[in-house]
């Protein structure tokens, strides 16, 4: 496989303390690939030696298969920097302008890309007015503007929908996946995990530097299936039965009455057994309800949520 | 290098864009319109003086138009003060002030090498303030010139050395600026410009006190920071003879004016010195975290 993005046990130690820890992650062509994990995790910092901000204390990097100390890499890549502050005095368009002029397109392409990436963003009609009166929301679209202007091979957005409406939200999402259709790599570092979800081909969770698992979602999330039940109560046999058949992961018995379940079942052709199974220890069953699995669920696990450790032994 | 004059000509519009070229250009013009006022009332009332003695005329070079002289001298030294002031206040934030907003971040990833910007930066403010301070010397020369018909010996060799000054200040704080935040730049680099003043004081107290030991400090000062050595060599060239014949009587007891040419070792360090400078910037910027 041709990678996009290959580093290997990459580090980055500030005064004293490795924020970036033996990073090892893999982008292939043409990927969106999203970039998780808590805040302070790295994730920033990791995009930031990838497109050369900020220089590694250990590990390598090969972005496009080069060094992204070489301009000649950078001219390919896009970026949108999560703190997206530009020159104030300058128009939408100055700005793009230079932008474009900085990333070495010709003259006559500058002036025909930059009305059309205003127009991708939602901002046609507003590039003779000066960034400094630009609302948050406008100011993140003309970086992302920015980010796509030379025609990239890979972009790097860092949470690039932070201060967008949910129109922009949704606009966003289609950005990518054109840039997708055009084979455009594409790295994104985001919180909102059902937006990751919708667009990426691979994830890769990170804590405190290190990348704790990636794939893709179906890989990541091994066909396990959260299931929520509620039933009336909850004998100490019954839950021994449901133990057999799934992994119990939480268990609430806070409304009177009532005992909520959430379990993990290895397939879903055990949804009816655990049917049975609370049939035959006489309690009366309320919901039954399987989920899809979620990055959410997975994140909460893998970054040791409290939430979502198990509590089987709580009795 | 086509980068670099990008960066150069940003710096250029950011100047004009931020009103920094209107403000002072009117607050120059303001302060010119003002000292010329003076001059030319000193004028009036030494023609006055000249015409109750009976005389025919005065020479503009003689005794009768040291008050001139002066005026020409001190406001020549006004423009070298404010000229400095403002180049480094201009360029105190050249390349900080944008790694500390953020904006360099989405700069330097474009493909253009950090030395290509910082020598773009330093570009754009040299010709800023170079350009700025040339032009407020033709104009306080070129306006006693208009109404009393006095122009300094050597004007264009005495605006050479102050502006050689400018670009070596603009070059330090252009350095500065890729080291530290934008008000510890400032701070340092005013007291390295206060270095090189004390360093002009030494010398000229341990001359008429024959002591080493201060003339070597003065030394190491100017060495230092040679702006100020660059002031009093530009000095000698605006005083005519009778100001210096007046200034070597003092024993050089005046700190703010020189009655000696600066040596051309001087100049060349000054020059080197500014070169160096902005290398070391290139060099450090090229290795720093954003
Ligand atoms: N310039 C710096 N100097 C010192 N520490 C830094 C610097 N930049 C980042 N850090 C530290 O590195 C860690 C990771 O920061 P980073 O910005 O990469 O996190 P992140 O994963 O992007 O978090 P978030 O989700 O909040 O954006 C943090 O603990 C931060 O304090
Ligand atoms: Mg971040």
């Amino acid at each position: 496989m041709s990678a996009t993005i290959e580093t290997r046990e990459l580090r980055k130690v500030y005064r004293g303390r490795a924020v970036v820890d033996g990073l090892s992650l893999t982008v292939g062509e043409g990927e969106v690939f999203g970039f998780l994990g808590p805040n302070g995790a790295g994730k920033s910092t990791t995009v930031k030696m990838l497109l050369g901000l900020v220089r590694p204390s250990g590990g390598e990097v090969r972005v496009l298969g080069g060094s992204p100390d070489d301009p000649g890499v950078r001219a390919q890549l896009g970026f949108l920097p999560e703190q997206f502050r530009f020159q104030t005095w300058m128009t939408g368009e100055e700005f793009l302008t230079f932008h474009g002029r900085l990333a070495g397109l010709a003259a006559a392409e500058v002036r025909t890309r930059v009305p059309e990436v205003l127009a991708r963003v939602g901002l046609a009609g507003r590039g003779r007015e000066a960034l400094g009166g630009y609302s948050k929301g406008m100011l993140q679209r003309a970086g992302l503007a920015a980010a796509i202007l030379a025609r990239p091979r890979l972009v790097f957005l860092d949470e690039p929908t932070s201060a967008l409406d949910p129109i922009g939200r949704v606009e966003v999402r289609e950005i990518i996946e054109a840039l997708r259709g055009e084979g455009v790599a594409v790295f994104l570092n985001s919180h909102l995990l059902a937006e990751v979800e919708q667009v990426c081909d691979r994830v890769a969770f990170v804590k405190a530097g290190r990348v704790l698992r990636q794939g893709t979602l179906r890989e990541l999330t091994g066909g396990v299936v959260p299931v929520e039940v509620v039933v009336d109560t909850l004998s100490a046999e019954l839950r021994a039965a449901l133990a057999r058949l799934a992994e119990v992961r939480h268990i609430d018995e806070n409304v009177p009455g009532r005992a909520a379940l959430e379990l993990w079942v290895g397939r879903e052709d055990i949804l009816p057994a655990l049917a049975d199974a609370i049939h035959e220890h006489g309690a009366r069953l309320y919901t039954l309800n399987p989920r899809r699995p979620d990055l959410e669920t997975m994140f909460l696990d893998l970054m040791d949520h409290p939430a979502s450790a198990p509590e089987v032994a709580r009795a | 290098m086509r980068k670099a004059l990008l960066i150069a000509e940003l710096s250029l519009r950011e100047a004009v864009r931020k009103r920094l070229v209107v403000v002072l250009l009117l607050l120059t013009a303001a302060f010119v319109g003002f000292y010329l006022y003076g001059v030319w009332r000193l004028e009036g009332t030494l023609a006055q003086r000249a015409i109750d003695a009976g005389l025919e005329s005065r020479s503009s070079t003689g005794a009768a138009n040291i008050p001139i002289m002066y005026a020409a001298l001190f406001g020549m030294y006004l423009v070298f003060f404010l000229g400095s002031l403002m180049a480094v206040l201009s360029t105190v934030g050249a390349v900080s002030a944008d790694v500390e907003n953020g904006v360099m971040q989405s700069v330097l990833a474009r493909p253009i090498r950090r030395a290509e910007l910082v020598a773009g930066r330093w570009l754009g403010f040299t010709l800023v303030n170079v350009g700025y301070v040339a032009l407020v010397s033709a104009a306080l020369l070129g306006g006693i010139a208009a109404l009393t018909g006095y122009v300094p010996p050597d004007a264009l060799p005495a605006v050479g050395l102050i502006l050689l000054a400018v670009a070596l200040l603009t070059a330090l704080t252009v350095l500065g600026s890729t080291l530290f935040t934008t008000l510890a730049n400032g701070i340092g680099v005013f007291v390295l410009y206060g270095a090189g003043f004390a360093g002009g004081i030494l010398t000229a107290i341990g001359s008429f006190s024959d002591s080493p030991t201060l003339l070597t400090l003065g030394r190491v000062a100017s060495v230092l920071m040679p702006t100020n050595s660059l002031w009093l060599g530009a000095t000698y060239h605006l005083q005519p003879e009778v100001l210096r014949q007046l200034g070597a009587a003092s024993r050089g007891a005046n700190p703010l004016f020189s009655t000696d040419p600066i040596a051309p070792g001087m100049v060349l360090w000054a020059a080197l010195y500014a070169a160096l400078a902005i290398g070391l910037a290139m060099w450090r910027f090229s290795r720093r975290d954003l």
